[in-house]
């Protein structure tokens, strides 16, 4: 158990320094996010055809925009591990003296360290567009909480693409394909009551909605009356990847 | 004795058809250095991931310091290091940095975390670039790197996968002699792949020939050039389409131990070439096979693996592809 945490420390170690080295893709990926708080927002806001329950429609996206952007992040890190398999560091990994698990759920949550600093940057921007967040420090943290482990989450999801995708090209085409229905399948945009009866359906199975409800009940509208089935949904969800991704591991490496 | 490597009877079918591995025995004794040559696709690296518990053999038991590779392989994973035959380190973070996440993962004391970095980056001679990001680092660099991860756990073994491959003479020199340095002061044993015959003729104590997923032959570099039992008289002929029985009729020589074709090429085994090779040239003008040129050798271990088996190992070929390989593996970091 020791040398569980420990290896997921490093792999969360790892990934900041990564991050102190090069943030490149931290602000290019923020562009996209930063397009839909600061246009689409405004724009499909002032047509007042989406039932927000009172709130802006601004204020109603930013927690949708900022979890597909972290969700992204997650999902495309599956590529760091292609890349690490194609170059020797997952086999070395392997040969160390720590647990397959630790290795998917220590990489999976280092993915979460991205997200956290991706929201950072879209935070203050969202601040300056106007957008309105519940003033409360313990909020605040919460919310980060959930998209670090909700991040791990996603990752482990990429983590078990790229164990059957051996190559980056096809693991790109895969990422596509996924990262975009999880995100207009979910309560990102438009509340899940607007749905057709079957995307409702997908949209309730689709944990992208879950971390939406409760980034947004903790950060925009203060109604915290869902938060624990969310973060119920989001534990369940994250086991499963968890477990499922460090199953499949062996894969990888065959 | 528990000798550091045993392996018997090793078979590897990858997908049920494609057999990697067919019969493998071999022992290394702890603190030797020990050399598995043969040509790319002859089991090495299929031998090295089963040795260091990453795949699962088909069949055959391997055994590390007496614990078994299959069943205790997270205790032998706590007495080896492995460098693979790909690039192994993070690039986008620096040398220092690397070493930091290793003897993390590894769990090694906060309180000799810092002296045994800088140890190993030392032992390495990497101190100066330590803070310099790996990108910018060279192939010998990042290949002296790597051997630093896996000296700073103090492994009991070693595994190398193709340590210099594509290096240029001077940085294998340089890496072998850090890993000696470092083999002596910590009573280690290296097991290294390669199909480079001067590396294992150089640095091994103990070489194994291994060829179509078996061990053709087994011993010091020295043992095995004697078990030639002679030297080499290398025949380039003109029209490689001479009658084959012209080689029974020098096999046929008193003086003449074996004979072996390779392409446009004979090469006769005697126990004294100078003296054999006018009996040999007597024959073959008589049977109208004209020869370009003449040249004798003593053995080399090519020959050895020439002769068990049956191909020459040819050392360059590849090389330049090598180095490609590597240096793109080092951009797209």
């Amino acid at each position: 158990m020791e040398g569980f945490i420990r290896n997921m420390l490093a792999m969360i170690e790892l990934e900041m320094r990564r991050l102190k080295h090069d943030r490149t893709e931290l602000y290019s990926r923020a562009i996209q996010p930063i397009l839909w708080i600061a246009v689409f927002g405004p724009i499909m806001g002032s047509v007042r055809a989406i039932p927000t329950g009172g709130i802006p429609y601004t204020d109603y996206i930013t927690p949708g925009a900022l979890i597909q952007s972290t969700t992204f992040i997650s999902i495309f890190y599956g590529l760091t591990i292609v890349w690490e398999r194609e170059s020797g560091i997952l086999k070395r990994l392997l040969v160390a003296p720590v647990s397959r698990y630790s290795i998917v759920i220590g990489r999976a949550l280092a993915s979460g360290v991205r997200a956290i600093f991706q929201a950072l940057i879209i935070i203050p921007v969202a601040l300056l567009m106007g957008v309105r967040f519940v003033p409360s420090v313990p909020n605040f943290i919460l919310a980060l909480l959930i998209i670090f482990l909700s991040s791990g989450g996603f990752a482990a999801i990429s983590i078990l693409v790229a164990s059957f995708m051996k190559t980056r090209e096809r693991f790109m085409g895969i990422g596509q394909a996924l990262t975009m229905p999880l995100f207009f399948a979910s309560n990102a945009l438009y509340p899940v009551s607007m749905m057709p009866e079957i995307m409702r359906w997908i949209a309730f199975f689709n944990p992208m909605s879950y971390v939406v409800d409760a980034v947004r009940s903790l950060m925009i509208t203060g109604n915290l009356s869902s938060l624990l089935t969310d973060l119920a949904a989001i534990m369940l969800f994250d086991a499963v990847m968890f477990i499922v991704a460090s199953i499949n591991f062996r894969r990888i490496i065959e | 004795m528990d000798y550091a490597i045993r392996v018997s009877g090793l078979i590897k079918v990858y997908e049920g058809k494609v057999k990697a591995l067919d019969g493998v025995y071999l022992s290394v004794e702890p603190g030797k250095i020990f050399a598995l040559l043969g040509p790319n696709g002859a089991g090495k690296t299929t031998l090295m991931r089963i040795l260091t518990t990453q795949i699962k053999p088909t069949s055959g038991e391997a055994y590390i310091f007496g614990l078994n590779v299959v069943r205790d392989g997270a205790r032998v994973r706590q007495l080896i290091s492995y460098v693979p035959q790909e690039m192994s380190v993070w690039t986008d973070i620096s040398g220092y940095e690397n070493l930091l996440i290793y003897a993390k993962i590894y769990g090694v004391p906060l309180s000799e975390r810092d002296r045994l970095i800088w140890d190993a980056l030392e032992s390495m001679g990497l101190s100066e670039f330590a803070n310099n990001l790996v990108r910018t680092y060279s192939g010998g660099m990042i290949r002296r790197l790597e051997c630093a991860c896996a000296l700073l756990t103090k492994p009991k073994i070693l595994f190398l996968d193709e340590p210099t491959i594509g290096l240029d003479p001077s940085a294998r020199r340089a890496v072998w002699e850090r890993l000696k340095a470092f083999m002596k002061d910590y009573d280690a044993t290296i097991f290294f792949n390669t199909h480079y015959m001067d590396e294992a003729d150089l640095y091994s104590d103990e070489t194994a020939i291994i060829n179509r997923g078996r061990i053709v032959a087994s011993g010091t570099p020295e043992s095995l050039k004697r078990s030639l039992r002679g030297e080499i008289i290398s025949l380039e002929v003109e029209d490689s389409s001479f009658d084959l029985r012209v080689l029974e009729a020098i096999k046929g020589l008193d003086v003449i131990s074996d004979v072996i074709v390779s392409g446009d090429e004979i090469s006769v085994v005697a126990q004294d070439a100078e003296a054999s090779l006018p009996r040999v040239m007597e024959i073959l003008r008589s049977n109208n096979v004209l020869v370009k040129r003449a040249s004798i050798t003593k053995p080399t271990l090519d020959d050895v693996f020439l002769k068990y088996a049956g191909v020459r190992l040819e050392p360059s070929a590849g090389r330049i592809s090598e180095v490609r390989q590597v240096r793109r593996m080092i951009g797209r970091g």
